[in-house]
C-alpha cells in the first residue's frame, strides 16, 4: 500500500499540513494535520510499503515498544484507508 | 485584451466580454510590460457557470475565471489570496475573516462609522497579501464583493481577527496553531503541486509575522471599539 499520488506534505508554522493537489483536489478539500508521528509515517507511506515495515521503522525512529508501534500504525493505516488516501 | 497593476504586479487579461474590464477600471495600465497574461475559455466559463449552480451572466462568470487564473499565478510573487475583508485604520491594515453571512462587511462598516477618515477599506471579499522584505503588505483589488468595497490601495498587515457571532463584544489573541486551521479555510490554495507548496510556505511565513485575534460580536458599535482596542493593546503596554 502507499498514499496516493498527488497528495502533498509540508510543515506549516510548525504544523505538519498535507494538502490534495491536481486532480485529487476534485475528491479532497480541506487540509489534513498530521502530528509528528503521523508525517513520520505518511513520508514513509509515499513509497510502497506494509505495516510490518511500518512498525520496524517506527521502533527505531522513536523509543516505542513492538505492540505500541504495531498498534498506532494499524490505527494509521485504518483512519487513512477509511478516508480513501491509500492505494493498494 | 487590456493590461492591470494588482498589488504592483502587472497582468494582461484577454478578455471576452467588457464587464471584467469595466470591473478593473481602477486598476488598467498602460504602456507597461505584463508579467504573465490570462485568458478564460468558453468551457471554463460553462464549467463555471455549472459548478456555481446559478444563472450568472457568462460575463460574470468570465471575470470569475480571470480572477482565479491571476489566484494561481501569485505564490510565484509571493503573494496569496486572503478571503477577507480589510480595512487600514491609521495606515495599517486590519483583515477579517469569518464564513460567509457572519458580518465581515458590516463589521468595517462599524470601524468606518467609529474612526472617521481615520479609516478605509482597502477590500470588502478578496485582498491580496504580498511578502515584502520582513513584512506583508496587503492591497485591494477588483475583486471587491457584492458590495463593491475598496479601493486601489495597500497597507502593511497589522493583524488579522477571525469573527464569531456574540452577544456581547470581546476578543481574544490566538497563537499560530489555532491560526493555521482556521486560515486555510479562507485562503486560495492553487491547485498545481508547485504552487500550493509555495503557498503554503508564504502562510508560514505570514502566521509568523501576523498578529492573530478571534472577535466575538455583535453589530454595534461597540465591537469596532473593542476590536481596535483590542488588537493595540500590545503597541501600548
Amino acid at each position: 500500500m502507499r498514499i496516493k499520488e498527488g497528495f502533498l506534505l509540508r510543515e506549516v508554522a510548525g504544523s505538519y499540513i498535507v494538502v490534495a493537489t491536481g486532480a485529487l483536489t476534485k475528491e479532497f478539500n480541506g487540509i489534513i494535520k498530521l502530528n509528528e508521528t503521523g508525517s513520520f509515517l505518511w513520508k514513509k507511506l509515499a513509497e510502497n510499503t506494509d505495516t510490518q515495515a511500518l512498525a520496524f521503522a517506527l521502533t527505531a525512529e522513536y523509543d516505542v515498544s513492538e505492540e505500541d508501534a504495531r498498534k498506532d500504525v494499524e490505527s494509521f493505516v485504518s483512519l487513512l484507508a477509511d478516508a480513501g488516501i491509500l492505494e493498494k | 485584451m487590456f493590461t492591470i497593476q494588482i498589488a504592483d504586479l502587472v497582468v494582461e487579461l484577454n478578455n471576452r466580454f467588457s464587464y471584467v474590464e469595466e470591473l478593473c477600471r481602477e486598476y488598467k495600465v498602460e504602456g507597461k510590460q505584463p508579467l504573465f497574461s490570462v485568458s478564460a475559455t468558453e468551457e471554463e466559463i460553462d464549467e463555471e457557470l455549472r459548478i456555481s449552480g446559478l444563472s450568472l451572466p457568462r460575463a460574470y462568470a468570465e471575470a470569475t475565471c480571470l480572477h482565479r487564473h491571476i489566484a494561481r499565478r501569485l505564490s510565484e510573487y509571493g503573494a496569496f489570496l486572503l478571503h477577507s475583508a480589510v480595512i487600514s485604520c491609521d495606515g495599517k491594515g486590519y483583515a477579517f475573516a469569518a464564513r460567509s453571512g457572519v458580518g465581515k462587511s458590516t463589521h468595517i462598516g462599524l470601524w468606518l462609522k467609529c474612526f472617521g477618515n481615520r479609516a478605509r477599506v482597502v477590500n470588502g471579499d478578496k485582498p491580496i497579501m504580498r511578502k515584502d522584505g520582513e513584512r506583508f503588505l496587503v492591497y485591494g483589488t477588483p475583486w471587491n464583493g457584492k458590495e463593491r468595497l475598496g479601493d486601489n490601495i495597500c497597507c502593511e498587515m497589522k493583524a488579522l481577527c477571525f469573527l464569531e457571532r456574540g452577544e456581547t463584544n470581546y476578543i481574544e489573541r490566538i497563537g499560530a496553531e489555532e491560526a493555521l486551521v482556521r486560515l486555510f479555510s479562507q485562503v486560495y490554495l492553487p491547485e498545481d503541486a508547485v504552487a500550493s507548496a509555495e503557498t503554503l510556505d508564504l502562510l508560514g511565513e505570514f502566521i509568523g509575522k501576523t498578529q492573530f485575534y478571534l472577535l466575538h460580536c455583535n453589530m454595534e458599535d461597540e465591537a469596532a471599539l473593542v476590536a481596535y482596542r483590542g488588537m493595540n493593546k500590545e503597541d501600548e503596554e
